[in-house]
C-alpha cells in the first residue's frame, strides 16, 4: 500500500518514515483506529437514549400522581449518591441475568435447578454475548444513567419556560397534554441546552469505560498494542510503549471535548435566535 | 440478634469494611493535597499575567477535557516506564509504582482541574465593591487577597466544591480497575465484584457496596454543610446545602 505514496512524499520521510508509517497503519494499528466506532456509537446512542430517559425522568418528576413522582425523585437522586461505574456495571449484569433466568424457567430441567450450586442454573440457559450485545446493553447503562442527569436538567428547563406561554396556550383551548408536548417541550430545549452540553461531555469521558464491559474499545486496543512486544524471530520488537498510546488517547479526548464545545456553542446560537439576551 | 448478625447482607456489609477504607484513603488524601493545587491553579487562570494564565487554563482544560480512566491508565504507564531509569536508581521504586502513591496522585491532578475551573467562577463572581473597598482602605495585595477575595471566593464556590467532592469519592472506584490489586489491598468495587463472581449474587452485593458509597457520600454533605455554615454565618440566613445534583462536572 505504502508503494502507492507519490515519490516527493516518500523522499520526504526517508527509510526511517516509511518504517514509521508501515507500522501505524499495520493491521493491528487499523484495527485500533477502526474501535473508535465503539465509543462514538456508545456515545451517540447513550446520548439519545439519556435524552429519552430525561424526559421520561422530567415528566414523572412533574407529574401530578404522587408516587410516579417519587420515582421520578428516586431516579434523580440515586446518581448522587452512588458512582456512576457501579451502575455502568450492575444494569448489563442484572439485564444479563434476568434473562438467563428466563431461559433458565424455559430451557432447564427441575432436577437441573434443584442441582445447580452456581450460576446459570444449567448449561443450556447460558446466555452468551457478542460485543454487538454489550454494546446494547452498555449503551442502555449509558442513558439510564447519563439519564438521571438529563432529566434533572430537563426539569430545571421545563419549569424556566415562562408561564405566560402556557397560560396562552391553555387559553387557546389546547388540552394539557397538548400544551406539555407542544409548548412546554418544545420551549425548553433553549434553557436546556447549557446542561445538557455538560451531560454530553460527561457521556463522552464515560464511553472510556466501555472496555470494562468486555468490549474491545479503543482502550482495550491501546493497552494490547502498547504493551512490550516479544517475538520470538525479531526479539524485542519494542520496550513498553503503553504511555505513548494513552497519551494519544488523552489527547483524542481532549479534541473530541473541544469539537463538542464549538459544536453545541453553535446549537446554542440557533436555538437563542429571536431571545432576548442579557448580553 | 443472631439471626440478624447472620443475614447475608449484614455479613456483606462487615466483608466490605475493609475495602470501604481504601475507598475512603483515597479520598482523605486526594482532598488535602487537590485543595491547594485547585486554589492556585484558579488564581492562576485568573491571573492577568500570560505566562500564568495560559498554562493554568491548559492544564484544567486538559485534565477537564479527558476521562479520569485515561488519566489513571496514562499516569501508571508513564511512571511504570520511568521505572527503570529514574525510579531505581533513586531507591523509590516502591513507592512510585505503587498504587496506593499513584491513586491519589492522579486524583489531586484531576480534582485539581475540577476544582480550580469552581474556584476561577467564584473569583469572578467575587463583588467587585468588596475588593473596591479594600483597595481604598489602603491595603496591600496580600491583606485584599486575605480578607476580600479568599472568604468570598471560599463561600461562594463552596457548594460546587462540595459537588466535586463527592464525585471525586465516586471516581476513587477507578483506581483498581487500571491498577493491579496488591495482596489484599482492594476497594468497594473490587471486593463487590470478587464476591459477586462466587455466588453470582448481583443484587445483594451491589447494593451492599452502593450502600457505603450513599452513606459515605451523605457524611461528606454533612461535613461540608457544617463547613458551609460557618463560612456564611455573619450573612444571618439559613443555607444549607442539598443532596441534589449540579451539572458542572
Amino acid at each position: 500500500m505504502l508503494e502507492m505514496l507519490p515519490q516527493w512524499l516518500i523522499d520526504w520521510l526517508g527509510p526511517d518514515g516509511i518504517a514509521s508509517l508501515a507500522y501505524i497503519t499495520n493491521g493491528k494499528h487499523l484495527s485500533w483506529y477502526a474501535s473508535v466506532r465503539y465509543t462514538l456509537l456508545a456515545a451517540c446512542f447513550g446520548a439519545i437514549l439519556a435524552v429519552v430517559f430525561g424526559l421520561l425522568g422530567a415528566a414523572a418528576k412533574l407529574s401530578k400522581f404522587a408516587p410516579l413522582r417519587w420515582i421520578g425523585d428516586i431516579y434523580t437522586t440515586m446518581v448522587r449518591g452512588v458512582p456512576d461505574v457501579l451502575f455502568l456495571l450492575f444494569f448489563p449484569l442484572a439485564f444479563e441475568q434476568g434473562v438467563e433466568y428466563l431461559m433458565a424457567k424455559l430451557y432447564c430441567k427441575p432436577e437441573e435447578i434443584a442441582a445447580a450450586t452456581g450460576w446459570p442454573l444449567c448449561q443450556s440457559a447460558q446466555w452468551y454475548l457478542s460485543t454487538t450485545e454489550y454494546m446494547v446493553l452498555a449503551c442502555f447503562s449509558l442513558g439510564i444513567v447519563y439519564g438521571a442527569f438529563a432529566a434533572n436538567v430537563i426539569y430545571g428547563a421545563l419549569k424556566a419556560v415562562p408561564k405566560g406561554q402556557l397560560e396562552a396556550a391553555h387559553a387557546f383551548g389546547f388540552p394539557s397534554r397538548e400544551v406539555f408536548w407542544r409548548f412546554q417541550v418544545r420551549q425548553m430545549w433553549v434553557y436546556a441546552l447549557p446542561g445538557l452540553s455538560n451531560v454530553w461531555l460527561l457521556l463522552l469521558k464515560a464511553t472510556s469505560l466501555l472496555s470494562l464491559l468486555q468490549i474491545t474499545d479503543i482502550v482495550a486496543w491501546a493497552d494490547r498494542l502498547g504493551a512490550p512486544n516479544y517475538s520470538p524471530l525479531a526479539g524485542l520488537v519494542h520496550a513498553d510503549w503503553r504511555w505513548k498510546y494513552y497519551l494519544v488517547l488523552f489527547i483524542f479526548y481532549i479534541l473530541l471535548t473541544w469539537f463538542s464545545e464549538k459544536f453545541f456553542a453553535y446549537l446554542q446560537a440557533r436555538a437563542g435566535r429571536g431571545m432576548a439576551r442579557a448580553n | 440478634m443472631d439471626s440478624i448478625l447472620n443475614a447475608p447482607f449484614v455479613h456483606d456489609l462487615v466483608t466490605l469494611f475493609k475495602p470501604a477504607l481504601f475507598n475512603l484513603y483515597f479520598l482523605l488524601l486526594a482532598v488535602p493535597f487537590g485543595f491547594p493545587l485547585a486554589v492556585l491553579l484558579a488564581l492562576g487562570k485568573n491571573s492577568k499575567n500570560k505566562l500564568l494564565s495560559i498554562p493554568a487554563s491548559t492544564y484544567v482544560y486538559a485534565f477537564r477535557g479527558s476521562p479520569l480512566f485515561i488519566q489513571f491508565f496514562m499516569f501508571y504507564a508513564i511512571t511504570l516506564a520511568l521505572n527503570p531509569g529514574v525510579w531505581k536508581p533513586l531507591g523509590i521504586s516502591w513507592l512510585m509504582i505503587h498504587p496506593l502513591f499513584i491513586g491519589p496522585f492522579v486524583l489531586v491532578l484531576n480534582t485539581g482541574a475540577y476544582a480550580a475551573e469552581i474556584f476561577y467562577g467564584a473569583l469572578r463572581t467575587i463583588p467587585k465593591g468588596e475588593i473596591e473597598a479594600a483597595r481604598a482602605v489602603g491595603m496591600s495585595k496580600w491583606q485584599e487577597f486575605r480578607t476580600a477575595v479568599w472568604p468570598n471566593m471560599l463561600r461562594l464556590a463552596w457548594p460546587a466544591y462540595t459537588n466535586e467532592v463527592v464525585f471525586l469519592f465516586h471516581s476513587t472506584t477507578l483506581v483498581y480497575f487500571t491498577m493491579p490489586v496488591i495482596n489484599e489491598q482492594k476497594d468497594l468495587l473490587n471486593k463487590a465484584g470478587e464476591l459477586f463472581e462466587k455466588d453470582y449474587n448481583l443484587f445483594l452485593h451491589f447494593s451492599a457496596a452502593a450502600l457505603y458509597f450513599l452513606v459515605i457520600s451523605i457524611v461528606i454533605f454533612f461535613v461540608f454543610n457544617l463547613i458551609y455554615k460557618r463560612l456564611t454565618r455573619h450573612l444571618n440566613v439559613d443555607v444549607s446545602l442539598k443532596i441534589k445534583p449540579n451539572y458542572i462536572r
